[in-house]
């Protein structure tokens, strides 16, 4: 099983270390996984933007650039959404093979590779962040509008880890108003939505604030940084990765 | 072309694929083991409304009059319900509005929402509406447990819409929470609604 | 104020989930709901005339209108005809959609809302902040001054209030002036000339319209005075009782979190002595119909579900949308209503996805935006500081070299005064303490094999 990497634009540039820890964790599992370089960004940004003919080369370019492998694996789960739901539609007509292979590494481990045990120690609450595009694109756990067996898979995962205390805020899968350019665009909004969510995951108790979203996690830490609410935010996958 | 042709015929202009009905056999909707049970723990609860059993040989009239002791003005086409005002013969819908109690007939009762289906049996419907109390006689053999089943036996019955048309099905009085949220009972319609449920075993 | 209405809507979310979580077959009505609509809207056209046919037999006047200014018009002319001076209204997007009352108050005939919230707007000239409740962002010393300054007769009904044994601590109390709403509402109903309704559903095998509320205002309005104008948009018709079953049962789950509403009135026929007239109006559905991208719309039974578990509409406290359905149904509703004039609320989403998984008859709403979007830059309404971004990043994710060089100069950022950065030119500033850019990205760290 051949994988390629994909560390999406801004994990690339501000959150670098989320890349590192997917890398660490892969290899500690014994897998052949490769990084094309010449990968920059998935397109998202621009077709949430309402660019979406912007975001077509570089559908393109990803799919060519990811061929080679079995899967593309990436700690985002918004990006891997994008590729999987909207990738398809960007190709001009030739198929698209990367959209059947891309996942986030959360789906990765737990119904790929079906992981039982991991390594990691970290004796820490956290508040688990259930990112939208995770829990309503990608199926990562049961959307709380919908009569459905309840399940959660980065729990799931999150309980593999030695001394961890996982918790869920109220309101465990709504919004926090990152949303890509809405964040610009409906400042105010985004903002409230922002406060609330952190708020909500402070009153778990809980240290850190984890998830599978970096963009969710850099929205809510810069809005926490600014009104000063004490907490700390890591993605999941350094969680599962801790000690490597 | 008139506008009906207009419409019809940009419809049909408009319709690229369509869609066949589902079938609607395949959906197996809540049924309890107790309907009657159901019905009456939501009557009282959810639904807000005051419920009376009524065993084979009571008095309709007596347990109307028990219920509401300082009331006047009763409203009814029933047999055995003795009214001051009738629905049937009140020269204007308005005059019921003077009925402190209104007593009709309801024909089915849904358990899962405390709806009671009551078809328009007599002229003025508004005895339904206006009465500032109203008083629903239901049979317990009637009861059953979804709107599924509730609504197939009004498709299969014309008597309900025989004589008038109108039929609603009402669960509980009226209410409102329009102010701040605020749950009150007694919006436009009745303030209260006693279910006088006949027992018939 | 943000606060209460986002608590109260998303209260009325958490019912609809109890709701849902109380029946097992919840996810197979939503797929049944939304197949029924599929159906009936893709056969429409056979459907209104089965409808109007077994209308006409019922004693009813079926009239067709084609857009707001016909459908105006067949209303006033049926008023008028009979000598109408005041109507009694119960609840309708419709009517709203059309500016029936405006039209009808130009023309010298009273129009009375007779839904509580509806009233109070009407009273306080205010616009409604939701679709199903909504003036519940108006507050009670308001609704009680406004009562105690327009009702005559108010005193006199205090009065009776308190001989019925009603004395509130709060003279505002919601019980109160629901009292009085009644007593005020009750002298309209008697003397009105007409009563208007909308229609939840038109039922095409019966000739029935279905008027679903909990005030019982509608059954108010059509039991007392004799003339009854249904007022129903073509989209509302389903085709049978059976499928009335599916559409009952998920209505008021959906809107107000209850199992039912307390009344779900069948009207099929006119009362003795009366006459009841359906108008049924187009407005611009067939032509949404052709949409291929939008036309799942007309599936839509205003329950309202989609704007309490929106989380930018509960943060906007009612006012923000400029089209008069708010929330994830009025933005796409707005935008094929008039695309220039309400491309403004299409910023408006943040594309969670939680509207999709409410909505009852499985509109694919967060996809329709996302489309919408797609079409502002042609309409000439794209956000330019978007505009700019999105053409900035583009350049730079097409070029591999021009990308990673831009990273390994991004720690610069760090080393910027504080105010140079946080100014007006840099969005992210509002409400966020800027991010720190590590001194390597991932592509450098993998180039220096540093991993």
């Amino acid at each position: 099983m051949k994988i390629g990497l994909f560390v999406p634009c801004y994990v690339d540039a501000l959150y670098p270390e989320v890349g590192v820890s997917t890398y660490r964790l892969l290899k500690s599992l014994a897998l052949d996984v490769e990084y094309p370089e010449r990968q920059t960004c998935c397109g998202q940004p621009m077709g949430n933007a309402g660019f979406e003919r912007m975001a077509e080369p570089l559908a393109q370019k990803f799919d060519e650039l990811f061929a080679p492998y079995d899967y593309v694996v990436a700690p985002s789960a918004s990006c891997a959404a994008y590729v999987r739901c909207f990738h398809p539609n960007l190709m001009k007509g030739r198929s698209c093979d990367a959209a059947g292979k891309t996942v986030d590494i959360v789906e990765f481990l737990h119904d790929v590779l079906k992981v039982t045990s991991l390594k990691a120690k970290f004796p820490y609450k956290v508040s688990v962040h259930n990112s939208c595009h995770g829990v309503r694109e990608l199926g990562l756990s049961s959307p709380s509008e919908r009569n459905v067996p309840k399940f959660n898979k980065i729990i799931d995962l999150l309980r593999l880890v030695e001394g961890i205390e996982v918790v869920e805020p109220e309101r465990p899968d709504e919004c926090c108003g990152f949303g890509g350019m809405f964040a610009v665009e409906e400042q105010a909004v985004s903002r409230r939505m922002g406060i609330d969510k952190v708020k909500r995951h402070i009153a778990t108790g809980a240290q850190y604030v984890t998830g599978p979203d970096s963009s969710c996690l850099m929205h809510m830490q810069g809005i926490a940084e600014k009104e000063r609410l004490p907490i700390s935010f890591i993605h999941v996958v350094q969680i599962l990765a801790a000690g490597l | 072309m008139s506008s009906k042709e207009q419409i019809l015929s940009a419809l049909r202009r408009h319709t690229r694929e369509t869609y066949e009905m589902p079938d609607l056999t395949q959906l197996t909707p809540i049924t309890y083991a107790d309907p009657v049970a159901e019905f009456k723990q939501k009557t009282t609860t959810t639904a807000g409304a005051r419920l009376i059993e009524m065993a084979p040989g009571d008095d309709l009239n007596a347990l109307v009059r028990q219920a509401y002791p300082e009331v006047k003005v009763i409203a009814s086409n029933l047999p055995g319900v003795e009214a001051q005002l009738n629905p049937d013969t009140v020269s204007e819908a308005q005059t019921l509005a003077q009925a402190e109690v209104g007593v009709v007939r309801g024909a089915i009762g849904v358990a899962e929402n405390a709806c009671i289906w009551v078809p328009q049996t007599m002229k003025e419907r508004a005895i339904c509406f206006a009465s500032e109390q109203l008083v629903i006689v239901l049979s317990a053999d009637c009861i059953v447990s979804n709107m599924h089943e509730a609504y197939a036996c009004i498709a299969a019955s014309a008597d309900f819409f025989q004589t008038y048309k109108f039929g609603t099905f009402i669960s509980g009085p009226s209410k409102t929470a329009d102010i701040e949220g605020a749950l009150v009972y007694g919006a436009q319609a009745a303030r209260g609604v006693t279910v006088v449920l006949e027992n018939n075993l | 104020m943000v606060e209460r209405h986002d608590n109260t809507f998303f209260g009325v979310r958490q019912k609809r989930d109890r709701m849902a979580q109380a029946l097992p077959e919840w996810e197979d009505l939503r797929e049944a709901a939304s197949q029924i609509k599929k159906h009936t809207i893709t056969h429409l056209a056979d459907y209104l005339e089965q409808f109007e046919q077994n209308a006409t037999r019922n004693g009813v006047h079926v009239h067709w209108a084609i857009d707001a200014k016909e459908y105006n018009q067949i209303v006033f002319d049926i008023l008028q005809a009979h000598g109408v001076k005041k109507v009694v209204k119960s609840k309708s997007m419709l009517t709203e959609e059309c500016h029936l009352n405006k039209s009808l108050e130009k023309q010298g005939i009273e129009v009375v809302e007779t839904d509580l919230g509806e009233r109070i707007l009407q009273m306080m000239h205010l616009a409604p902040s939701h679709i199903v409740m909504p003036a519940l962002h108006v507050h009670r010393e308001d609704i009680g001054e406004t009562f105690r300054r327009l009702i005559p007769d108010f005193d006199d009904i205090a009065k009776g209030y308190s001989a019925i044994g009603g004395s509130p601590a709060d003279p505002n109390d919601p019980t109160f002036l629901t009292y009085v709403a009644r007593m005020h509402l009750r002298r309209q109903f008697m003397e009105a000339g007409a009563g208007m309704t909308g229609a939840n559903f038109g039922i095409a095998e019966t000739g029935d319209v279905v008027v679903c509320t909990n005030e019982g205002n509608a059954d108010m309005s059509t039991s007392i005075p004799k003339l009854h104008i249904v007022s129903m948009g073509i989209e509302k018709l389903i085709p049978d009782y059976r499928a009335m079953g599916v559409f009952q049962r998920l209505l008021a789950r959906n809107g107000t979190g209850q199992e039912t509403t307390v009344y779900t009135s069948h009207f099929r026929g006119p009362r003795p002595g009366g006459e009841m007239h359906i108008v049924l109006v187009d407005n611009g559905r067939s032509s949404i119909l052709s949409n291929q991208e939008h036309w799942q719309t007309l599936k839509c039974m205003r329950c309202g579900a989609c704007m309490n578990t929106c989380p930018v509409y509960r943060r906007s406290a009612g006012y923000s949308y400029t089209y008069f359905i708010p929330g994830p149904i009025g933005i796409n509703l707005g935008m094929l209503r008039n695309a220039m004039q309400y491309s403004d609320n299409v910023s408006a989403c943040s594309l969670c996805c939680s509207c999709d998984n409410v909505c009852p008859v499985k509109v694919d709403l967060s996809t329709q935006v996302y489309r919408w979007r797609q079409q502002l830059d042609s309409l000439g309404k794209a956000d330019p500081m978007k505009k700019v971004m999105s053409k900035g990043m583009s350049l730079l994710f097409n070029h591999p070299m021009l990308y990673s060089g831009v990273l390994r100069l991004s720690p610069v950022v760090n080393w910027l005064p504080g105010p140079v950065v946080a100014c007006s030119l840099n969005p992210w500033a509002y409400g966020h303490q800027m991010m720190k850019f590590p001194d390597k990205s991932f592509h450098q760290l993998w180039k220096e094999r540093l991993l």
